[in-house]
């Protein structure tokens, strides 16, 4: 089954003769469960689709069903409460909000749904322990490595359980041996748990994990593979 | 609720990380808007309230009893007396007489009979001293000399404008005289005249003091041939200006108000007064108001560059599923915050120090001891307004940066 089904996808900016095309009619189907890599070089319009199929954008033209919700035409509001209840984030520069400690992070998309504080307060605590994260609940983003902290935006984002987790280049503000551990992470987050995850990444070695690569050119998308074919 | 709640939390937490000096420093601001506000329209009516309290205090009393539109004097005074002595509410009372003379100088040194003589036209008050005193404490105003003795005759107090020596600031407004204390002056009224000794002189705030004088109702009844014993004024002193209207009504009740005009001090007061109140009391707050407005505008630039500089956490926020509502309350909680931290302050330098320090220690101008007036519901009702202005002001700029595009803000694109 899909939860993500786009077809057709334009997106442009600017407008009059400074029209930029970055996405130029794009198809994908993305299985429930499966780890999908978007690759590309630089400006060939992979974090742009990711901003599409997850709802932070809307594209110029085009049908986007998550979940079996359309979610062209959407309001502001209920783009924001479809985003909270069914998709969870991992920004490329971890984006936590810097007055809140770790374990708080974790708990805001949580309250905002309504949970106790109680309530959230576990369930965040048991997210941060999921990330390696035990007896850092405390700590400000501040007093975290770049690593530690990409891994609080991972527990925030599966705290909630969302149906699905995109991630925009993860470990591009990460040394080699944490990028490595994040990507480990988002591994063993599938493989446990099924989740689905679609991922923006530039590093060849970190799409090895994922069940499909796409590969994105100049706004198309030009190659589809499974890196689990042949690799034996 | 759940926004309400979130924008609390969120709030609260932006006020707990942000530098303690920039939070003082916007305290600050606040504190000295509320002050402006309270206190610049405060010593503005302030000074009209003290120029109150001092006629109040040293000349009117707190209940007025004054002769009915048709007649002269006050009928029946000496009954009335005997009436209100009968009541415990009135601590103290003086009957007054007055009548117009012409109060003259250094008649027995003038040499050249064609030249301007030492003169003065004046009001003449009869008092008994002792109630006088104990009503209106005249003693306790004497600039010079002593006060009047209720046994002794041929004494005068006079006030600080009829002489030349205090009221020459005054130019040639009043008729003034060149004598002093212990200086003998002619009283004449009409074709009868009695020499008097200065015994006293009297400056006090309020005009009515100084544009009088004083001599024992014994003497005045005499020279004005005022047998009847029928005054001009009576006022009267209660244990506590709550009762006036109370005292007041009962005294009309006994029927004293068929044979005078009975008035409260506040019934009494004159309409310039209150005029003058009123318009203190706008102008002070206009001049308050450019206060808020200066504060308004302050906090908006403060929430506008927190805002601002938080731009990609409010899209992080918004991206992962936060309510626009909730972000926006947190801004208006922290300026909420600084409104009711900053007023809190504002209210206790008020009230705890401010009004206190100026009944202490009065502002001294011509015509009153100026005090801080700051009636507590005025107070409160200004305190509203700035705490308003101030939500609007925290709302507004996140309002706008909140509105923005999330995906955006997040990109740090405009």
């Amino acid at each position: 089954m899909n939860i993500i089904e786009a077809k057709n996808i334009h997106r442009k900016f600017g407008s009059g003769e400074l029209i930029t095309h970055v996405l130029k009619g794009i198809d994908i189907q993305i299985k429930d469960g499966e780890f999908v890599a978007i690759m590309g070089k630089s400006g060939a319009g992979k974090s742009t689709l990711m901003y599409q199929l997850s709802a932070l954008d809307e594209p110029t033209d085009g049908e986007i069903l998550i979940d079996e919700t359309d979610i062209i035409g959407m309001k502001e509001n209920e783009r924001t409460a479809f985003r909270l209840n069914t998709l969870g984030y991992v920004f490329q520069d971890y984006a936590l909000v810097p007055d809140l400690s770790a374990r708080e992070n974790v708990m805001m998309p949580l309250l905002m749904r309504g949970i106790t504080w109680a309530e959230a307060s576990k369930t965040a605590d048991e997210s941060l322990d999921n990330v390696g994260l035990k007896d850092k609940y405390l700590n400000l983003p501040g007093m975290l490595s770049g690593g530690e902290q990409q891994r609080v935006a991972i527990a925030r984002a599966i705290a909630g359980k969302p149906k699905i987790i995109f991630a925009d280049e993860p470990t591009a503000n990460l040394d080699s041996i944490s990028g490595k551990q994040i990507i480990d992470l988002l591994t063993c987050l599938h493989k446990d748990s099924g989740q689905t995850i679609v991922m923006v990444t530039h590093e060849p070695e970190y799409a090895k994990n994922c069940d499909r690569i796409i590969n994105m050119e100049d706004g198309l998308i030009v190659d589809e593979k499974n890196p689990w074919i042949n690799r034996y | 609720m759940l926004s309400i709640k979130i924008g609390l939390f969120l709030g609260f937490r932006q006020i707990q990380r942000s530098n303690p000096w920039t939070t003082i420093l916007i305290i600050f601001v606040m504190m000295l808007t509320f002050l402006n506000l309270i206190a610049v329209s405060g010593i503005l009516v302030g000074l009209i309230e003290g120029a109150e309290r001092a006629v109040r205090e040293n000349s009117l009393g707190d209940i007025i009893i004054s002769p009915l539109d048709e007649e002269d004097h006050i009928l029946e005074t000496v009954s009335i007396i005997r009436e209100l002595e009968a009541y415990p509410e009135i601590s103290a009372y003086s009957v007054r007489y007055n009548g117009n003379a012409t109060l003259e100088a250094n008649y027995k040194e003038r040499r050249d009979l064609s030249g301007e003589r030492d003169t003065a036209a004046v009001i003449i008050n009869g008092i008994n001293p002792k109630q006088e005193d104990e009503m209106s404490g005249l003693s306790t105003l004497l600039r010079d000399g002593e006060y009047l003795r209720d046994d002794e005759e041929g004494y005068i107090l006079v006030g600080a404008y009829y002489l030349k020596e205090y009221a020459e600031n005054f130019g040639d407004i009043f008729d003034t005289i060149d004598a002093k204390t212990g200086d003998t002056v002619r009283l004449s009224i009409g074709d009868i005249s009695k020499e008097f000794t200065i015994k006293g002189i009297v400056e006090s705030k309020v005009d009515e003091i100084n544009l009088a004088t004083f001599i024992p109702e014994r003497e005045f009844r005499r020279l004005f041939s005022r047998q009847d014993r029928n005054a001009e004024q009576i006022v009267i002193r209660t244990a506590t200006p709550e009762i006036n209207a109370e005292v007041s009504k009962n005294l009309k009740n006994d029927g004293m108000s068929d044979y005078a005009k009975i008035q409260t001090y506040e019934e009494g007061l004159p309409k310039f007064l209150i005029d003058i109140k009123k318009t203190f009391n706008v102008l002070g707050t206009f001049i308050g108001s450019i206060g808020i407005v200066v504060a308004s505008i302050t906090i908006f630039i403060i929430v506008f560059i927190n805002a601002m500089s938080r731009r990609r956490h409010i899209g992080i926020l918004k991206g992962i599923g936060i309510k626009r509502s909730a972000i926006e309350i947190a801004y208006v909680i922290q300026a909420a915050f600084y409104a009711l931290l900053g007023s809190f302050l504002g209210a206790v330098v008020t009230y705890a120090i401010l009004i206190p320090y100026f009944d202490k220690n009065p502002i001294q101008f011509p015509f009153s001891d100026g005090i801080l007036s700051a009636d507590p519901e005025v107070t409160f009702w200004k305190f509203v307004i700035l705490f308003i202005i101030t939500l609007i002001a925290g709302f507004v700029p996140a309002w706008m940066i909140v509105r923005q595009n999330t995906l955006n803000s997040i990109l740090g694109r405009k």
